[in-house]
C-alpha cells in the first residue's frame, strides 16, 4: 500500500536529477553534540565523535584508563546560569552511554528546568574527562505557575472553574485525532479498502474522558533493542541493516497501544555464509 | 462596544508544503494543492463573495503560508490546476447525462453548479491569482490574513537562532510582496512555540500569535482569564492568543464532532473507483491507475461497509450543515454566558482550526462556516466575531505572561516531530543551519554566482526545515515521499556548500536548482549572518 507513494515512480523524469544516487551524509566529521526538548521530562540528545578526537584522546590517556573507564552522559541543570563553564552547574547526573548510539533520549529529572549534556569518559578513579558538550537547552515546566500576578489578582475559585473550563486536564489529547485526520489528507495512492468503515466512525481514542475526575493519567512506551555480534558481522532488525560500532548496537522505537513487534534480528559474516538469528517480541496491550 | 456579551475569534490555517515537481509532466503529491484549491480555498472565496453580495459583516483570521502562497502564485501550478479544474468541469458535464433519472442526479447536478462557479471565480474575477480574492477581502476589513514561518519551520527544534529569525524575516518579506502591508499576525508552525521567540516576531512588527490552551495556562505568572483573554510577552509585548478547546473539540471530536454525521459526504467512496475504467480514464493520472479523483456520490450512512452506502443527498446535508451551525453558535453563546460570570471583561473564545477541514476533510464545512457567519449576523446579538487586532483595539492593557513553550501536536510538545520515527533529520537540519551561518558571515557582499548560489543554499535549508517531511513521517503516510524529499534538500544543500567552499561552483546545477526549488525568489542570504541575529537579541 505504500509503495509507488510518489509518481517518480509513475512517469520518466523530463531532466535528470544529477546526484539522485547519493546519499546523505552519516556525519559531518566534526565531534559535537546538540541537545534539544521533546516534551516537559524528555530531551533529545545527538552527537559525532570523529575518529580522531578518539586518536587524541588515546595519545592523552593511557588506553588502560580509557579502557577501565565507563563512558557516560553527565547532564547538568543550569537553571539560572548566565555562562556554564562546566563547575557552575546547580546539579549534574551521570548516565551510562554507549558512544556509537549516536543519539539518546534523555528522561530530566525536573521540569521547568535548562540543561546542558557532556558526553565523556568517567574514570575508574573519578575524574571525567570531556569529549564534547551541548548547547543549553530548556524543557517546559508542564504545570500550572506557582507565581502569582499582584497586578492581575485572581480569585482563586474562578481560576479553578476557569482552568477546567479551558481543559487543563486534557493537554495535548485530543490532537491525536486531529493528527490521524490530517495524516489521512495525504494519503493519495492508497487502493481504497472494500468494506472499510467510514474516515469518523473509525477512530478510536484512548484516553479516559471522564470529566468529574480531578485525576489524570498518560502514558506512553518505547522499547529499546540492543546488544552485540561479531565484529565483522552484518546485523540486521526486521530486514532492516543496523549500524554496529565495535560489535554492539542499540536501537529504540515507539511501541504504540494494542501493537505486536515481532522483530527477528539476524547476524550474518561477511561471505555470507553463516548466520545466527534470534527473535525478540514484544506485545504491548490495548488496555485503558 | 456593543451589547455583546462576548467574542469569538474564527482562526483557519491554510498551508500546504512547497510541492513542485517541475521535472516530472505529471506529479501525484501536486493532487495535494489542487484538491485544496478546489475543495477549500476557492470554496473559501466563494463564501466571502456570497456573505458580501448579501451584506452580511464577517470577520475571519486566516493564516496563507508562505510555501501556499508561493504555490499559489507559481505559472506552472496556475496552469496545471486550471487543467485539473478544466477536467472536473468537463466531467461533472458528461455527468450528468449519465445520471439523468438516476439517484445520483442531484449529486451530479451539484458537482456541475459547483465546478462552472468555481471556475467562473479563478478565471474571470481572479484573473487565475486566488491571493487576489483573498486580498480584496483583507482589504474590505473582513478577514485578517495571517503568515506562518517561512517554510512552516518547527522552531523550538532550531538550535540555532538564525535559523529562526531567517524564518521569521523571510515570511515577513514574502507577506509584503503579496499584500503590500506588514503580517499584523503569525501562525506558528503547528503553534510551536519557544519562549523567546517573540523577539524575532517583534522586530519584523508581528502584534499577535497563537499557542495551544497550555502555552498560556502553563505561563508565568498564572494567567487570570486563562485563555479567554490574550496575554502581552515580557520584553517585547507581542499578545499571544491561545486555543479554546471546547469549541475544536466539537469538530474534532470523533464520537460527537459533526463530520461524522451520516447524512454527511462520505470521503472514501471516490467516482475514481465506481465508474467505468475506459469512461474515468481520461481523469485519472498518466498511469492510468484508479484512485480518488474528488467527486463522491455517496453518503456516510453509517457504519456499513463502502459497497452499501447510499446515495448523497446535498440539498439534505446542506440543511445537516445549518443545524450544526446552530448547534456550534448555542454552544458558543452558553459558553461565553458562563464565562462572563467568571471574569471581569468580555470573554474571547478562540477557535482554531487546520482550513482544508473546512471543504476537503469535512465536505460540508464549507456550508458550515456560510451558515455559521449568517446565523451570527441575522440571529442573535450575544456573541461577536473579531480578530485579534480588533480585540487589541477594545482591551489594549492585557497581562504580562511568559508563555511556556508548546504546541498543538499529539501529547502538547514535540513528540509528533521528535521521535525515533525521524529523529535522524536534526542531525542534517541543524547542522545545514550552521553551515549556512557559515557562508552567511564569510561572503556578507556576494554577487553574481556566488550570490544566486548562497541564495539557493538558503531555498534548500528553509525547503528542508518545513515540518511537514517530519509529520509525515510520524503518521506514516506518504513516508516514502517525505523522506524523500528531506534526503534530496539534505543533498542539494551539501552539494552547493561543497561548490562554494571550493570555489567551483556549477552553473548548470545552481540552474536546475533554481528552477525545482524555486520558492521566494526575492529570498537573500543574508538573513542567515549573525549579525541580523544580534541585531535583533540587542533591542529586546
Amino acid at each position: 500500500m505504500e509503495k509507488n507513494l510518489s509518481s517518480a515512480s509513475l512517469v520518466k523524469p523530463v531532466q535528470k536529477d544529477t546526484n539522485a544516487e547519493a546519499d546523505i551524509p552519516f556525519g559531518y566529521g566534526k565531534t559535537e553534540s546538540y541537545l534539544l526538548p521533546k516534551d516537559p521530562a524528555w530531551m533529545f540528545l545527538f552527537w559525532e565523535i570523529t575518529q580522531n578526537t578518539l586518536d587524541y584522546l588515546k595519545s592523552t590517556y593511557s588506553e588502560n584508563v580509557l579502557q577501565s573507564a565507563r563512558t557516560i552522559i553527565r547532564l547538568y541543570d543550569v537553571t539560572g546560569v548566565n555562562t556554564f563553564d562546566g563547575t557552575n552547574a546547580v546539579k549534574f547526573y551521570d548516565m551510562p552511554v554507549i558512544f556509537e548510539a549516536r543519539s539518546w533520549y534523555i528522561n530530566v529529572p525536573q521540569t521547568g528546568r535548562s540543561y546542558v549534556a557532556d558526553i565523556g569518559y568517567l574514570t575508574a578513579d573519578g575524574q571525567f574527562i570531556l569529549v564534547t558538550r551541548s548547547n543549553v537547552s530548556s524543557v517546559p515546566p508542564g504545570r500550572i505557575s506557582d507565581v502569582i500576578d499582584d497586578k492581575w489578582m485572581i480569585v482563586e475559585g474562578d481560576f479553578q472553574k476557569l482552568l477546567k473550563l479551558a481543559g487543563a486536564d486534557y493537554i495535548g489529547m485530543g490532537a491525536s485525532e486531529r493528527m490521524q485526520v490530517v495524516g489521512q489528507r495525504w494519503k493519495l495512492t492508497e487502493l481504497t479498502p472494500s468494506g472499510a468503515p467510514s474516515s469518523w466512525s473509525s477512530f478510536s481514542l484512548h484516553l479516559d474522558k471522564t470529566e468529574d475526575e480531578d485525576i489524570w493519567l498518560k502514558a506512553d512506551c518505547e522499547i529499546i533493542i540492543y546488544g552485540s555480534a561479531s565484529k565483522n558481522a552484518i546485523v540486521s532488525i526486521n530486514g532492516q541493516d543496523i549500524e554496529l560500532k565495535d560489535g554492539k548496537f542499540s536501537i529504540r522505537q515507539h511501541l504504540p497501544a494494542g501493537s505486536v513487534v515481532d522483530l527477528p534480528i539476524r547476524a550474518r559474516n561477511a561471505k555470507g555464509d553463516k548466520t545466527r538469528q534470534l527473535t525478540i517480541k514484544a506485545l504491548r496491550e490495548q488496555g485503558k | 462596544m456593543g451589547n455583546e456579551k462576548g467574542y469569538l475569534a474564527l482562526v483557519l490555517h491554510a498551508h500546504l508544503p512547497f510541492i513542485k515537481h517541475p521535472e516530472y509532466p505529471d506529479f501525484l503529491e501536486e493532487d495535494w494543492f489542487y484538491e485544496a484549491m478546489v475543495e477549500t480555498y476557492i470554496p473559501l472565496l466563494n463564501v466571502f463573495e456570497n456573505l458580501t453580495e448579501e451584506g452580511i459583516d464577517f470577520r475571519l483570521t486566516m493564516s496563507l503560508t508562505p510555501p501556499l502562497c508561493n504555490m499559489m502564485e507559481d505559472p506552472l501550478l496556475i496552469d496545471r490546476f486550471s487543467h485539473y479544474l478544466n477536467q472536473r468541469a468537463e466531467l461533472s458535464e458528461k455527468e450528468l447525462t449519465r445520471t439523468a433519472g438516476t439517484e445520483f442526479e442531484g449529486v451530479a447536478r451539484m458537482y456541475f453548479n459547483k465546478f462552472r462557479r468555481y471556475k467562473e471565480l479563478f478565471e474571470n474575477r481572479y484573473h487565475k491569482h486566488v491571493l487576489q480574492g483573498f486580498k480584496k477581502f483583507q482589504d474590505m476589513g473582513k478577514l485578517e490574513i495571517i503568515t506562518c514561518c517561512a517554510t512552516h519551520g518547527y522552531l523550538p527544534l532550531m538550535v540555532h537562532k538564525e535559523s529562526v529569525n531567517a524564518q521569521i524575516k523571510i515570511a515577513a518579506k514574502d507577506y509584503r510582496s503579496r499584500f503590500g502591508k506588514n503580517p499584523r499576525g503569525i501562525w506558528l508552525a503547528e503553534c510551536a512555540y519557544n519562549p523567546g521567540d517573540d523577539k524575532f516576531l517583534r522586530d519584523e512588527g508581528i502584534r499577535f500569535f497563537f499557542t495551544e490552551s497550555h502555552g498560556i495556562l502553563h505561563g508565568t505568572p498564572r494567567p487570570k482569564y486563562g485563555i479567554y483573554a490574550p496575554v502581552y510577552c515580557p520584553n517585547t509585548g507581542v499578545a499571544a492568543f491561545a486555543r479554546d478547546m471546547e469549541s475544536a473539540q466539537q469538530v474534532w471530536s470523533a464520537e460527537s464532532g459533526y463530520p461524522g454525521d451520516s447524512r454527511y459526504r462520505e470521503f472514501y467512496r471516490d467516482l475514481g473507483y465506481d465508474l467505468d475504467y475506459d469512461y474515468i480514464k481520461p481523469y485519472l493520472h498518466s498511469d492510468g491507475v484508479r484512485r480518488n479523483i474528488g467527486m463522491k456520490y455517496h453518503k456516510i450512512t453509517g457504519k456499513v461497509a463502502l459497497n452499501q452506502k447510499q446515495a448523497y443527498n446535498p440539498a439534505a446535508a446542506r440543511e445537516v450543515a445549518a443545524e450544526h451551525a446552530g448547534n456550534f453558535m448555542f454552544n458558543r453563546q452558553k459558553q461565553i454566558e458562563y464565562l462572563s460570570t467568571l471574569i471581569d471583561r468580555k470573554p474571547l473564545v478562540v477557535s482554531m482550526y487546520d482550513a482544508e477541514l473546512y471543504g476537503h476533510w469535512w465536505y460540508e464545512g464549507i456550508d458550515f462556516l456560510e451558515y455559521l457567519f449568517k446565523k451570527i449576523y441575522y440571529d442573535q446579538d450575544e456573541i461577536k466575531l473579531i480578530t485579534p487586532m480588533e480585540y487589541l483595539e477594545i482591551y489594549p492593557e492585557n497581562q504580562i505572561v511568559q508563555p511556556s513553550m508548546s504546541s498543538w501536536g499529539d501529547k502538547g510538545y514535540h513528540d509528533v516531530w521528535l521521535n525515533s520515527g525521524n529523529d535522524w533529520i536534526y542531525r542534517h537540519l541543524i547542522k545545514s543551519a550552521e553551515r549556512m551561518m557559515e557562508l552567511a558571515n564569510k561572503f556578507p557582499n556576494a554577487e553574481g554566482l556566488l550570490r544566486r548560489a548562497l541564495n539557493q543554499l538558503a531555498r534548500e535549508l528553509v525547503l528542508m526545515q518545513s515540518s511537514d517531511w517530519a509529520f509525515l513521517m510520524t503518521t506514516g503516510t506518504a513516508k516514502e515521499y517525505s523522506t524523500k524529499r528531506t534526503k534530496d534538500h539534505i543533498k542539494r544543500f551539501n552539494e552547493l556548500y561543497e561548490q562554494i567552499q571550493g570555489n567551483r561552483i556549477n552553473e548548470a546545477y545552481v540552474y536546475e536548482l533554481e528552477l525545482k526549488d524555486s520558492i521566494f525568489q526575492q529570498i537573500d542570504y543574508n538573513v542567515y549572518s549573525s549579525a541580523a541575529k544580534e541585531a535583533v537579541l540587542q533591542k529586546y
